[in-house]
């Protein structure tokens, strides 16, 4: 555990270096979130509410969404990936750690430079423009913390799985692409997942994929139900367990076939 | 100048000869470039069942100008590869530059055959496949000078575009590192350029107007395109100004080039 926590540390001194990218990013992201909120904003119209989401709760949204982009290396992380075909991964299976707990403490401290630096960033810069929704209750921060810690472990194992797909092809970038890719409708990332069809949503509710960024704005936005709150955290939970475990199986089987190329 | 074409059309034959050398994986690769893009478009095709307009535009509406914007800028991101600044500026920092600075051939034409990223066919195709939609979905009454207009309104599209990658990758002349931010204007004004302007607060329009003409692209030729009514007084003029706005920063942006490799001073690497 504190091997990990040194690891994280180190990921976080080195993404702290990424002064100038850390604000292009933030821009970007800050930008992207205001042509969001104005499409939404021109959706509703006149409306006040639209399933259950008023407009300043869809606004919001679009600033929640924006602000998690980085905390959950959401367009797209291929560093295993990389680390398999530079050879790297050579050093880093020696390591006395397992490998999936090395890629996990450097993930922590990449995800919490990002969550300070351009998370909340951006919900500050939000919050000067919009007039935001903001949790009332201190249960729902509460709920708010483990949602946020989970929706990382959900996101950061399902990326890493995905980046195992390395170690049986030799240009696993496509594939990685498509999977994150998929990612952005299925889990609520470009709309809210209450405006799709009923069938689309329980389509999404099979896949991992909400519990990364839909459980998230909807416990932050409050509307669950506290009953509702405790189910999507146990979902999210059950999520990690099941993708963790995955992990593990299947880069198992990989490195038992891993041929290093070069050096 | 025939040699010269002919030597671009040599290099990007040999850049699209080993782009193909795996079949299967640029397949995929194209595939899901397009397939990813289009979920942008799918999202809101699938919300469109809850709201019936944006701001008094159907969703065929949308889709006419979302799909010309994905074919244009598609294309745009397959002929302008070797401007992509994130791409010239990796060049610029290992020094790739020098050795073009050495042949004797036209800079910018060695530049745009560096690379011609023939898997954006992908993105090229969604953006087609959206325009079919939007065609299907939409009345539009064709005269003689809409057909005529069609791809003037394109070919300027690719000009803009192509204006903003080669002012991209000018400044990395100067920061070396490729800054990102000029993805707000490529990437961020394309997503922008996809939704009817009149969706964007005040200053964000006047700022795409008078400073970024993105309106001339997208927003008026469509409203000529679709017979839409203006919100405000237009002159008649205002949608066919697109080959003014595109090829004028086509031709701004090459000017900026040159004077970036007039003031070029390599990273030594």
């Amino acid at each position: 555990m504190s091997l990990l926590w040194e690891v994280a540390k180190l990921a976080m001194q080195r993404q702290l270096t990424y002064r100038a990218a850390t604000l292009a990013g933030l821009l970007t992201n800050f930008f992207f979130g205001l042509l969001r909120a104005a499409v939404l904003v021109a959706l509703f119209g006149t409306s006040q509410e639209v399933a259950g989401l008023t407009i300043q709760g869809a606004i919001t949204y679009t600033g929640l969404t924006q602000a998690v982009i980085a905390y959950l290396s959401f367009f797209g992380w291929f560093e295993v990936m990389d680390s398999v075909y530079s050879g790297e991964i050579a050093s880093a299976l020696l390591k006395p750690m397992s490998y999936f707990s090395f890629w996990l403490g450097q993930d922590l401290g990449r995800a919490l430079v990002n969550f300070t630096l351009r998370g909340l960033t951006i919900m500050g810069l939000y919050a000067l423009v919009f007039d935001l929704t903001v949790p009332t209750h201190f249960s729902q921060w509460l709920a708010l913390l483990a949602t946020l810690i989970l929706s990382w472990l959900v996101s950061f194992s399902w990326r890493f799985l995905v980046n195992l797909s390395a170690f049986w092809t030799p240009n696993a970038r496509g594939i990685g692409r498509f999977a994150f890719g998929l990612t952005w409708v299925l889990s609520g990332f470009l709309m809210p997942l209450r405006f799709f069809p009923e069938w689309f949503i329980k389509l999404c509710n099979l896949t991992p994929f909400p519990s990364m960024i839909n459980t998230v704005v909807e416990i932050y936005l409050g509307v669950l139900e506290s009953h509702e709150v405790i189910q999507a955290l146990l979902v999210q939970g059950l999520w990690v367990v099941i993708l963790v475990v995955a992990a593990h199986l299947i880069l198992r089987a990989g490195t038992h076939r891993l041929v290093i190329q070069g050096g | 100048m025939r040699s010269a074409f002919l030597t671009y059309f040599r290099l990007i034959a040999a850049d699209i000869r080993s782009q193909l050398g795996y079949p299967v994986s640029f397949l995929l690769e194209t595939a899901g470039a397009g397939l990813i893009i289009s979920m942008y478009f799918i999202s809101l095709a699938l919300v469109f069942q809850r709201f019936d307009n944006i701001a008094g535009w159907t969703l065929g509406e949308v889709a006419f100008l979302y799909g010309l914007i994905e074919m244009g800028f598609g294309t745009m991101d397959m002929i302008f590869s070797g401007f992509d600044p994130q791409f010239f500026g990796q060049i610029v920092r290992r020094g790739g530059f020098d050795k073009i600075l050495l042949r004797p051939q036209s800079l910018t034409l060695q530049v745009l055959g560096s690379s011609f990223v023939i898997r954006r066919l992908g993105r090229i195709l969604q953006g087609v496949v959206i325009f079919l939609i939007a065609l299907s979905m939409v009345e539009i009454s064709w005269t003689p000078v809409k057909i005529i207009y069609l791809p003037v309104v394109f070919a300027s599209l690719v000009c803009f575009f192509g204006g903003f990658f080669i002012i991209g990758s000018t400044i990395t002349f100067w920061t070396v590192e490729s800054i990102e931010v000029i993805n707000i204007l490529t990437y961020g004004g394309s997503e922008m350029m996809s939704y009817p302007m009149h969706i964007y607060q005040d200053w964000m329009r006047r700022f795409f107007t008078f400073i970024v003409p993105a309106i001339f692209l997208n927003y008026y030729p469509a409203l000529y395109f679709l017979d839409k009514p203006a919100l405000q007084e237009l002159p008649y003029f205002a949608p066919f100004l697109s080959p003014i706005a595109g090829f004028g920063v086509l031709f701004f942006a090459l000017r900026f080039w040159r004077f970036g490799i007039r003031h070029y001073q390599s990273t030594g690497t």
